[in-house]
């Protein structure tokens, strides 16, 4: 055991290195997003306009919704990779009761709109329990319970589906996730409401502060007499039913419910969680963090088709920018762990 | 040189020579011209208190401790270890109390660990196994080879883990608190593989606070205290009470009284009973363990390392689930996890700071963690948390620059109080405490017996668990001493010292 002994007030110079090295997980990012801006700005005029800027809003939304859940979940050093696939199965479900042209051949059941959509969040509301009874009560480290509800689900879409495409969905599904008001997508409202919501519960409520008490150190917060086994089972569920939103969205957003069609956002959904900021060591990081992430992967992934670029080398680039990110993340979380050691 | 009561022990010649070792860290001297002699065929016990400078000198021996000055001489040939895997070589083996087995290997795997016979670069199971099984007969050991190690008893596991030592051509083998997890039955087969091993020529170092033990298989005891060697004496014609003389302040008084005379316990007050567990066992550490507690009253747990007091303390808290009955004021808890612990009115400061603390968060942040529940019930209500923490700032004179300020950045006695404060709010019925004053020092000790006490005078029940007796005396009203896993001794009413603490454990 090492005992701490910093003196109290320490040096205005020091302090800053410390200040900056405990804020280099919230600098870089910003920085990353800066420059990605200014480079895609004088690269094309096409990529500053307003017009655009809609347009990378509308892209980051369904990825947003996601990691609305994700940044809960990871902020606790958990991590959930069943989140794309629940996504997938509960925009399913929504369609599954659905009335379907007759030619879709699944279900058909000529429920009103509202029903399917509460059926669809039981689904995503219920596989999050599934996760945190795995991961709490069985004691599965979350990347394996997780791994296997993503087949789980998969395989759950499959069943339902079998191989077709469906286009229907409840009315209020198909407005929330292509509709607009006022000119602004209603997706892009929901993914704002969403975030605000997650970062009031995060920064204002008690159950905010346990999530970071949890993350940052589990063990004392055990020792506390928080019942660290009830919030990380609730963030779980919280990731799912997000996912599920995202999913019935995107559905709508896509204009069919079919098998893997949200497979990418998995991957763009933890990255922009991390990339963001959000120490994967838990405790550390938020929805700002998560904000600034999701407009470093938009900026990037939009901006990439704005330039003159093989469209073979955009998969490469975003892979070196998520390790680039990754690196930072673990490092940054080292420098804090120097800064306290070494005072 | 403190050699002066040395007397030479039987037969053998000079196997292992220390003369003049010194060794510190930092600013703290841990060993003082230090001589050690361990013949051939020998076993020679060491004992002294906590950070008396015996894992000191045996990690040098061992090769652990590489920078040191003195000398040491093997068959007397001058070495210098660079590393383990140097004494190794040179035939110094060590046998930690924490098991270095491979559970889900098979008893020849580990036996043979690193060093498995191979043929064509597959590792020959059949040979593997009868040479394991000859080498495990040879030393006594009734096993099949081919057994899973993690399904065998932990005293099994021990002496497989010696033959291994033994196998891989030490002659010198060091035992680091052996006995410490065995049952009465399995120390004695360790004795007698012990023994069987010195008739073939094996010497052993063996440290252990359990004294009785050391006595029986010990040829020669060397006591040590505060960095000094106090004496060598053959084991023959001495007593437990002569050697915790010597450990605790016997002879070269010059080197400072760790004896610090009698203690007055308070008189057993008609008070009511907070606490009961009655028959509590968990795992291997805790048996059949029953006390009380009452308001008013700070009852000592005292025991070694190893002898379950840890475990107790988590049992009564909620984090272990143990068999047996726990009562608080007269209502029996079930305690399924740590957050109902805190419910019921129990509070818990465990020994290490890492595990109770959280660095990164502010002062207000830590101090209000166990009472979010009593003062918010959505909404965190910040203003309300900082103004709870100045108090506990004040009232208990935490240095720091304000509430506001990380955990991290104050000092280890100021994060103790802190630890302390995060329970205070809201006084709870039970407050338990596991080493509440380890690594601190003085001043900080003092302000925190200080409060301890203040807090037993306003009728609060309070459990303090600590292998330091010295922890123990300067705080309890009554004291129960625990070993392997039970309570053996209680010492309530009238005067204690430490060496009859010492004596009991």
């Amino acid at each position: 055991m090492t005992s701490v002994s910093d003196p109290i007030t320490a040096p205005a110079r020091r302090s800053l290195g410390l200040w900056f090295r405990n804020q280099l997980r919230n600098i870089a990012p910003f920085v990353t997003l800066l420059f990605l801006v200014i480079f895609f700005s004088v690269a094309s005029p096409s990529f500053l306009t307003m017009a655009n800027l809609q347009n990378i809003l509308n892209q980051v939304s369904i990825t947003g919704i996601i990691a609305v859940g994700l940044t809960f979940v990871i902020l606790c050093a958990e991590i959930d990779l069943s989140v794309a696939a629940i996504a997938n199965v509960t925009g399913i479900v929504v369609a599954y009761f659905t009335l379907q042209e007759s030619y879709v051949n699944i279900a058909n059941i000529p429920l009103s709109g509202g029903y399917a959509v509460v059926f669809a969040l039981l689904a995503c509301f219920a596989l999050g329990l599934v996760n945190a009874a795995g991961v709490t009560m069985i004691g599965i480290p979350s990347f394996i319970m997780t791994l296997a509800m993503m087949q789980i689900a998969d395989g759950g879409s499959a069943l339902l589906v079998r191989g077709q495409i469906a286009y229907a969905v409840p009315p209020i599904i198909s407005t929330l996730g292509s509709g607009r008001i006022a000119g602004v997508p209603w997706i892009v409202i929901v993914a704002a409401t969403m975030l605000l919501v997650a970062h009031i519960v995060l920064t204002y409520t008690r159950f905010g502060r346990y999530v970071y008490m949890v993350g940052g150190n589990r063990e004392a917060a055990e020792y506390s007499g928080v019942n660290v086994k009830r919030i990380i089972g609730t963030v779980m569920v919280i990731g799912a039913v997000c996912s599920g939103i995202a999913g019935m969205l995107g559905v709508a957003y896509f204009g069919s419910a079919q098998q893997n069609e949200f497979t990418p956002y998995l991957l763009d959904a933890i990255a922009a969680v991390v990339v963001g900021g959000t120490s994967l060591f838990g405790g550390r990081g938020g929805i700002g963090n998560t904000i600034v992430g999701l407009f470093v992967l938009g900026v990037l992934n939009n901006g990439l088709d704005h330039v003159q670029i093989d469209p073979f080398l955009k998969i490469l680039i975003r892979g070196l920018i998520l390790l680039a990110a990754l690196i930072i993340n673990v490092y940054a979380q080292r420098l804090r762990e120097t800064a306290r050691a070494g005072g | 040189m403190n050699a002066s009561e040395d007397a030479s022990g039987p037969g053998g010649a000079a196997l292992l020579e220390l003369s003049g070792i010194s060794k510190s860290f930092g600013g703290v001297q841990a060993l003082r011209d230090v001589d050690f002699t361990l013949r051939a065929g020998e076993i020679h016990g060491l004992v002294g208190e906590n950070g008396a400078g015996k894992s000191t000198l045996m990690k040098i021996i061992a090769g652990v401790h590489t920078d040191y000055s003195g000398t040491m001489r093997i068959n007397g040939e001058t070495v210098r270890f660079r590393s383990a895997r140097d004494a190794l070589d040179a035939g110094v083996g060590m046998v930690h109390q924490e098991l270095s087995i491979v559970p889900d290997l098979s008893v020849a795997e580990n036996v043979f660990l690193g060093v498995q016979p191979t043929r064509g670069g597959v590792i020959a199971w059949k040979r593997m196994v009868r040479e394991a099984r000859e080498h495990l007969a040879g030393l006594g050991i009734d096993v099949d080879p081919r057994e899973r190690m993690g399904s065998l008893s932990i005293g099994l596991q021990q002496l497989i883990e010696i033959a291994r030592v033994i196998f891989s051509g030490a002659r010198i083998i060091i035992l680091d608190e052996p006995t410490s997890a065995l049952s009465p039955p399995e120390v004695e087969r360790l004795f007698e593989v012990l023994r069987r091993l010195k008739a073939d020529g094996s010497s052993f170092i063996f440290i252990s606070h359990f004294l009785d033990d050391i006595l029986r298989i010990s040829d020669e005891i060397t006591i040590f205290r505060n960095g000094h060697k106090i004496v060598s004496s053959p084991t023959e014609g001495i007593d437990k009470l002569w050697v915790i003389e010597r450990m605790i302040g016997v002879g070269h008084e010059e080197l400072g009284e760790t004896y610090t005379g009698e203690f007055t316990l308070r008189p057993k007050a008609e008070k009511k009973v907070m606490l009961t567990a009655s028959g509590i066992s968990y795992e291997r550490s805790l048996r059949n363990v029953s006390l009380e507690v009452h308001a008013g009253e700070i009852l000592g747990i005292y025991g070694f390392m190893g002898c379950g007091v840890l475990e107790l303390t988590r049992a009564l808290f909620g984090k272990i689930k143990p068999e047996g009955v726990l009562a608080l004021d007269g209502d029996t808890l079930r305690l399924s996890n740590t957050a109902k612990a805190r419910r019921a009115g129990l509070a818990f400061v465990p020994e290490s700071r890492r595990s109770m603390l959280f660095h990164h968060e502010p002062i207000f942040k830590n101090a209000t963690i166990a009472i979010l529940e009593r003062i918010s019930r959505l909404w965190l209500k910040p203003r309300n948390e900082r103004d709870i923490t100045q108090r506990h700032v004040e009232s208990l004179n935490i240095k720091t620059a304000g509430v506001d300020a990380l955990l991290g950045q104050l000092s280890g006695g100021n994060q103790q109080k802190v630890a302390l404060a995060k329970w205070l709010t809201h006084a709870p019925k039970v407050l338990i405490l596991s080493e509440p004053t380890r690594g601190m020092d003085v001043g900080a000790k003092e302000d925190v017996v200080k409060i301890v006490r203040g807090l037993r005078d306003a009728g609060m029940a309070i459990v303090v668990a600590s292998t330091e007796p010295e922890t123990i005396l300067s705080l309890a009203d009554r004291i129960l001493v625990m070993k392997k896993g039970e309570i053996v001794r209680e010492f309530a009413e009238g005067t204690v010292s430490k060496d009859r603490l010492l004596e009991a454990a």
